[in-house]
């Protein structure tokens, strides 16, 4: 399992992972906000964190 | 037990509860042992008795705990019975807690009171500004509410609660209904409850939204015409409900306007039911003007959907003063229960009253 969280809500992510018993859950970090940005540049987006995406599986 | 802070005086503690974001922002009753005891004492329970899990930070709620959040909101230690069935309804899973602490949407928990408690617990206003300032407890029940979820909860802005604005009511949002100005049962028995019982209604919702209507008692038209205005601002394409057709909303009807409903023997019951079909909406308005939510009914644009998922979903109430007004309340409707409505029976017979205690 790997957790996608924006920028902004890095902070609430390892809030949400310590209470919930899962402080070591992978998870990658994306640009904040990624709602509305349209095809193009979430297309980008997801380029530029695929390769960590797959790493944080295998690493799991 | 809970951990003892330190201090030379209450000024100082004040200082420290601050920086520690133990506090809503305003100052706090310092929550001295001495006065925590005796909110527990009041509530005739015991202090490590358990009322719930409270998300993000899945924090247990007990007694004591409660009674802390009490003594630092201002409350009397009458009010102990409602800030206790607060904090139960929002541990309930149905409530959805975790996701309504943590939504960028506004919502707050609205504390509805019915049944004796009102008194016997209060006053919990339910006349003229009832939702406003100038009544004790309403401002520090909901409030007590509050610093639960910042302190147990761990809901905090911009960490744990991502509100994109929040809004007034996550200070204090509580109010009693008006069983006396009301022409409908109470609230809690069209929910299920008997008359005498006292019950807890909670509802994470947006600030409430104003509705005027002129009424006309000479009008044969008057009802409908009042619930189509009211319709209009419940769900109108800016609110969740109508975005993403799920949730509960709430219609606090002023007295006036009950009575002007009434009047055409609508009950509680048609209100909800004449609400939800005003409530449909053609799909391409859903399609035209929500975004990328638009998208839900692309695949399938004829007709109307309803943007609100049952009759059931509209909660009436009567409250206010006599006037123009009433409100309504849109809600987010996310998480898996939809952020749901919950009711819990208000336990108050363990109650005591203390000598000295307030």
């Amino acid at each position: 399992m790997v957790s996608l969280i924006t920028e902004d809500f890095w902070g609430q992510g390892t809030f949400v992972a310590k209470s919930l018993g899962m402080p070591d859950i992978p998870r990658v970090k994306l640009p904040h906000p990624v709602a509305g940005l349209g095809e193009v540049k979430i297309a980008a987006i997801a380029d530029s964190v695929v390769e960590t995406i797959l790493d944080s599986f295998e690493n799991e | 037990m809970s951990d003892f802070l330190e201090a030379e005086n209450e000024e100082q503690a004040l200082e420290q509860l601050h920086e520690m974001d133990c506090t809503d922002g305003l100052p706090v009753v310092i929550p001295t042992s001495d006065r925590v005891v005796k909110f527990i004492l009041a509530s005739g329970l015991d202090g490590d008795m358990v009322l719930g899990e409270l998300g993000p930070a899945m924090g247990i709620a007990t007694v004591e705990k409660v009674a802390v959040a009490a003594v630092m909101a201002g409350c009397k230690s009458d009010y102990m019975p409602l800030v206790i069935a607060a904090v139960k309804a929002a541990a309930e899973p149905a409530f959805d807690l975790s996701e309504l602490q943590a939504t960028t949407h506004c919502t707050a928990p609205l504390i509805i009171v019915n049944g004796p408690a009102r008194h016997n617990c209060g006053p919990v206003a339910s006349g003229y500004g009832a939702l406003g300032p100038g009544h004790r407890a309403n401002a520090s029940i909901g409030r007590a509410l509050r610093l639960c979820l910042i302190n147990i909860g761990g809901g905090r802005p911009g960490v744990s609660d991502m509100a994109i604005h929040g809004h007034p009511g996550k200070f204090s949002y509580c109010l009693a209904e008006a069983e006396e100005e009301s022409p409908f049962p109470p609230l809690h028995v069209s929910l299920g409850f008997d008359t005498s019982d006292s019950v807890v209604t909670l509802l994470g919702c947006e600030a409430p939204h104003s509705v005027i209507y002129s009424d006309d008692a000479d009008d044969p038209e008057d009802a409908e015409k009042l619930l189509h205005i009211l319709s209009v601002g419940l769900a109108n394409l800016a609110t969740n409900n109508a975005i993403f057709a799920s949730g509960t909303v709430l219609v606090c009807l002023g007295p006036k306007h009950a009575s002007a409903l009434a009047r055409a023997d609508h009950t509680r019951e048609s209100i909800q039911e004449r609400l939800w079909e005003l409530t449909h909406a053609p799909k391409t308005e859903h399609i035209k003007y929500g975004g990328e939510f638009g998208k839900a009914f692309r695949d399938d644009p004829e007709g109307t959907y309803p943007r609100i998922p049952t009759p059931k979903n509209i909660l009436v109430m009567v409250a206010g003063g006599i006037g123009l007004y009433s409100m309504v309340m849109p809600n987010w409707g996310g998480a898996a229960n939809t952020n749901s409505a919950v009711s819990v029976k208000v336990e108050s017979e363990f109650f005591c009253a203390i000598p000295g205690v307030g």
